[in-house]
């Protein structure tokens, strides 16, 4: 395996794995099978009190008054929490773009329905939400902005006084002479979709419990925290503390996906707690207040796109004009979701040059969030509808025009017009493989018959780049700094030998915690069950930022190694002296560090770890007595943006191609997926059950995305959605069972050669489900533009169009 | 504001008594004043399916049922499915076929599955839909909760339980 990291700091000490690669148990599942697990709300701490917050009913409305009397005199409640005492202790949070952030509760004025506007901290939760319901209210409503065309019309009310228009984001990317691209173009083809709000919708909602220490002025937060390194940043910002006085204890959670929230609700929890004299105040979301004003809200999107095509079926150029909602502020961070395409923003394919037009707006929506695959999704259907359209005009087959449009294996380390590099790729081998797969012929061959037939089947062939191990560099046009994201890990050996890791993230599905002690176990040729890992605190582990954007699993891999590589340098030192040779002469394999020339003469670990905690005497003047170490891996050969924005950001490309057939029922508008293939590439794979699972998880939220999910508003603002009854999420009865397939290209940049899989097939799958609705529904020349395709758009789309 | 009432039920074959509020949900009830934390609660609305238990041998789900209904009855939870420390073969089974991610909803879809392995030791995958169909997973994509199913109904048939300890053919 080439690397360009290029030292066996990255490599195993041994040429056939047991662990690595194998499609091992995860070591997460007893205790989660057993419901055994911590989850925050199964935590309870002496003298807990427990929190509900009272939300804003309106989409825009100044505050007039809040009367608390009567609820302060209910037996059991202890504190009481408004936008007063919030403008006298804290911040609004800090954004991205700077400037649009709003303070834990509602001052002065609520800009969306659902934001806290007072909280109670009370003995249980039934006591605090009867306290809520004494609270009384004076809102003066306000006119709203209840969507993004709206919030750019001239007269559109300001969201934020302290900026002169909704406007957070505006300016126009060129990458390449794009102009003359199109100018030279045998075929423009232009689309224009509406993509509306979906979002992650953990079956776990988020939950803390805030304790202020009053003695002396600091915090401890545990929580269902996906990053608690960046959490600790945040808090210190709001609540006007020292990073150092506060910590984060993460539990293990109930899935993220990026939608967590959690500021508003661990702020919040935190000055209840500081009100109630530091006894620990638990708060748990709702379902309902998750829906309504969550972290779970993400993608709202006006698009107007177009593709430059010659007569050959070359694409030459890319347009892309975004018109994107974040809500009511960038609180959620959603605005990274913006600039996360310019990692991939050409897909597969050799384009030249491309644009991007982009506006971002504030409404009186609530906020946005993160979401996996954080942007893409909406951009990939943007691509690969345009290029399905591309297709149909020059009377090219779906297949075939992207085949001719891919970046080639030899064409490898390849940079993209925005600007990011792709490590490595054999996208025409993907393809073939998946089409063999599918019997792409056959299905094609039955979407005739079925159409001679008078049904409607419809087959989607798409293609994705998933740009993995993401770096902040990659959201500069969101206003985020710096280059790098370090994840450290810890490994200890004790005095008999036994291994703990420690990392700075909590559990939360993606088996990290199995990949850790699959290398380990590797390393020093344990058994895999011999490695514990463990969270620490945030003050107390390593520099780390946990799961997000594809990364983690390459990045602990790198940490861990790391970290391995300098115990077995420091095993050497030790086994020399025992053996009497030279560090050089020993090396490390099963389990033991033995003579390179006579391998009979070895030491077991235990040994040495009890030599270098008990034995100081035997040891080197100078040696470090720690059989452990610390690694802190960060991407290698990251770069700073340049005014357009490029630079080398996403270490890794996965790539994907999907094969879907629907059959469209044109009388009642409902889809049926009839057989969904995929194959992907996603370099070396430490665990291929866990590859499965991320990329059929993924699948499933795609397939929410395009049929199913959507935030509704009405046209004053007002959201629809606040049950699992108006969201609607698949089950086993929408989500097709899959046939998979791989294709390993090892990532020359990475260790082990493993790249990023978290979020590919969200990516891709809500375009390869609308691209088969569209095949479909070609022969009744009617197309899908918006997201879901729900039977009654389908319906109503064909209604119409009068077939 | 609100009427307290005495009840016993039996969960995981211990009897408890307790007084508790009128109001109180059984799966608040189970999870807060027995602290048996696995039944988790996912929506509090019916719709998701992880706060699943058996009550009196069918599957419930315990946020749209009070404590007080359930004075009287027999109730089974995610903690009850092992025996003398060895895992129920549904349990195994969903381990052995990474039927499980963040395991936030795997409680109440193991109950469901015992519930209906019980009733139909050979299940067809439209049979384990209808009986799972109820469940939200957002992790899984729920390929591998079905794969799993079709598991641990053939170690439930053949009395086995696959060798848990070699990993490399998990
Ligand atoms: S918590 Fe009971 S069904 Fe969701
Ligand atoms: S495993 Fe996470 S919700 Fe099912």
């Amino acid at each position: 395996m080439t690397t360009d990291m290029n030292n066996s700091l990255y490599e195993l000490p041994t040429e056939s794995p047991r662990f690595v690669g194998q499609q091992v148990r995860r070591i997460e599942d007893p205790a989660l099978v057993s419901g055994s697990v911590e989850f925050i709300d199964n935590v309870t701490l002496p003298g807990m009190l427990h929190a509900a917050i009272l939300r804003c009913p309106h989409p825009h409305a100044r505050i007039v008054s809040i009367d608390t009397t009567a609820a302060r005199q209910l037996p059991g409640v202890v504190a009481v929490l408004t936008g007063e005492d919030v403008k006298r202790w804290c911040n609004p949070v800090v954004t991205a773009p700077e400037g649009w952030g709003a303070y834990c509760l509602a001052v002065d004025k609520a800009r969306f329905v659902g934001e806290p506007v007072m909280a109670i901290a009370a003995t249980d939760r039934y006591i605090a939400e009867d306290a809520c319901e004494l609270v009384e209210v004076e809102y003066e409503v306000l006119p709203a902005v209840p969507d993004a065309p709206a919030a750019i019309a001239a007269d559109s009310p300001l969201l934020f006084e302290n900026q002169n228009s909704n406007v957070m984001l505006q300016r126009v990317y060129d990458w390449g002479e794009v102009e003359p691209l199109f100018e030279r173009a045998d075929h423009i083809v232009r689309e224009t979709f509406r993509w509306n709000r979906v979002g992650a919708n953990p079956m776990e909602t988020f939950g803390c419990i805030s304790q202020w220490n009053l003695a002396d002025n600091s915090l401890t937060c545990r929580g269902s925290y996906q990053t608690p390194s960046f959490m600790v940043l945040g808090r210190s910002a709001s609540l006007n503390l020292p990073s150092n006085k506060v910590r984060i204890i993460a539990h293990p959670h109930g899935g993220s996906f990026g939608g967590k929230g959690g500021p508003r609700g661990t702020d919040i929890s935190a000055l209840l707690s500081r009100k109630a004299g530091g006894r620990p105040v638990k708060y748990i979301e709702d379902r309902a207040e998750y829906l309504l004003a969550g972290g779970g809200q993400s993608w709202d999107r006006y698009y107007e796109a177009a593709l430059a095509v010659m007569a050959d079926g070359t694409v030459t150029g890319l347009k892309v004009k975004l018109l994107d909602d974040q809500g009511a502020g960038a609180e959620g961070y959603g605005t990274i979701s913006v600039a996360k395409p310019l990692a991939a923003f050409t897909g597969p394919y050799r384009i030249q040059a491309a644009q991007y037009d982009l506006t971002v707006v504030a409404t009186n929506r609530a906020p946005t969030f993160a979401y996996r695959g954080y942007g893409p999704p909406p951009h990939n259907l943007v691509l690969e509808t345009l290029m399905d359209s591309a297709a149909r005009e020059l009377g090219i087959d779906s297949a075939e025009i992207r085949r001719r449009n891919y970046i080639q294996p030899e064409q490898f380390p390849y940079t993209i017009p925005s600007g990011n590099e792709y490590d490595s790729g054999n996208y025409p081998e993907v393809l073939a493989r998946a089409l063999q797969m599918a019997d792409y012929e056959a299905l094609r061959a039955q979407q005739q018959t079925a159409r001679d037939e008078g049904r409607y089947l419809g087959i989607g062939v798409v293609s994705t780049v998933e740009p993995g191990v993401f770096d902040w560099n990659a959201y500069r046009t969101a206003g985020v700094q710096g280059v790098g994201v370090p994840e450290g890990a810890r490994v200890n050996f004790d005095m008999l030998g036994q291994v703990t890791v420690t990392v700075g993230f909590a559990l939360e599905g993606q088996g990290q915690y199995t990949v850790a002690a699959q290398v380990v176990a590797d390393y020093f040729g344990l058994e895999m069950d011999a490695v514990r890992v463990v969270c620490a605190s945030s003050d107390a582990a390593p520099p780390h930022f946990g799961p997000g954007g594809s990364r983690v699993g390459v990045a602990l891999t790198g940490a861990v190694l790391g970290a391995c590589h300098k115990i077995a340098e420091k095993f050497r030192r030790v086994g020399a002296v025992l053996l009497q040779c030279e560090p050089d002469d020993l090396e490390l394999a099963g389990g033991a560090v033995r003579m390179r020339e006579r391998p009979e003469a070895q030491l077991g670990l235990a040994d040495l770890a009890g030599t270098m905690l008990a034995r100081s005497d035997l040891l080197p003047p100078d040696m470090d007595p720690h059989p452990g170490a610390t690694h802190v891996w960060t991407p290698p050969g990251r770069t700073e943006p340049d005014e357009q924005g490029r630079c080398k950001s996403y270490l890794t490309a996965a790539n994907a191609t999907h094969v879907v057939l629907v059959e469209v029922d044109p009388d009642t508008g409902v889809t049926e997926i009839l057989k969904y293939v995929i194959v992907d590439d996603c370099g070396t794979r430490l665990n291929p059950a866990n590859v499965e699972g991320q990329v059929q998880g993924g699948v499933a939220q795609g397939v929410g995305a395009a049929l199913l999910e959507q935030y509704v508003y009405t046209e004053d603002g007002q959201p629809l959605v606040s049950t699992f009854a108006d969201y609607l999420m698949p089950t086993l009865h929408e989500v097709p069972i899959t046939q998979k397939g791989a294709v390993v290209t090892p990532s020359p940049f990475t260790p082990l050669g493993a790249k990023g899989c978290g979020e590919g097939s969200i990516h891709i799958t809500p375009a390869a489900v609308i691209c088969a609705i569209n095949d479909a529904l070609q022969p009744l020349g009617v197309k899908v533009r918006e997201t879901p395709a729900s039977p009654s758009r389908i319906w109503n789309l064909i209604r119409e169009a009068g077939t | 504001m609100t009427t307290r009432h005495q009840i016993s039920v039996t969960v995981n074959g211990v009897n408890y008594q307790r007084e508790v509020d009128a109001r109180l949900t059984l799966a608040d009830f189970v999870r807060h004043d027995l602290s048996l934390g696995g039944t988790h609660v996912g929506c509090e609305h019916g719709v998701c399916g992880a706060c699943t238990i058996l009550v009196n041998g069918a599957s419930m789900r315990s946020c749209l049922m009070l404590a007080v209904q359930a004075d009287g009855a027999e109730l089974t939870t995610v903690e009850g499915l092992s025996r003398n420390g060895e895992l129920h073969p549904v349990q195994q089974a969903f381990i052995d076929r990474h039927g499980l991610q963040c395991g936030f909803c795997t409680p109440g879809f193991l109950i469901s599955t015992a519930e209906l392995l019980q009733g139909n030791p050979n299940p067809s995958d439209d049979e384990i839909a209808d009986a799972l169909g109820g469940h939200l997973c957002r992790c899984t994509g729920y390929q591998s909760i079905l794969e799993s199913v079709q598991l641990a109904a053939q170690m439930m048939r053949e009395g086995t339980i696959v060798d848990a300890a070699s990993p490399a053919e998990a």
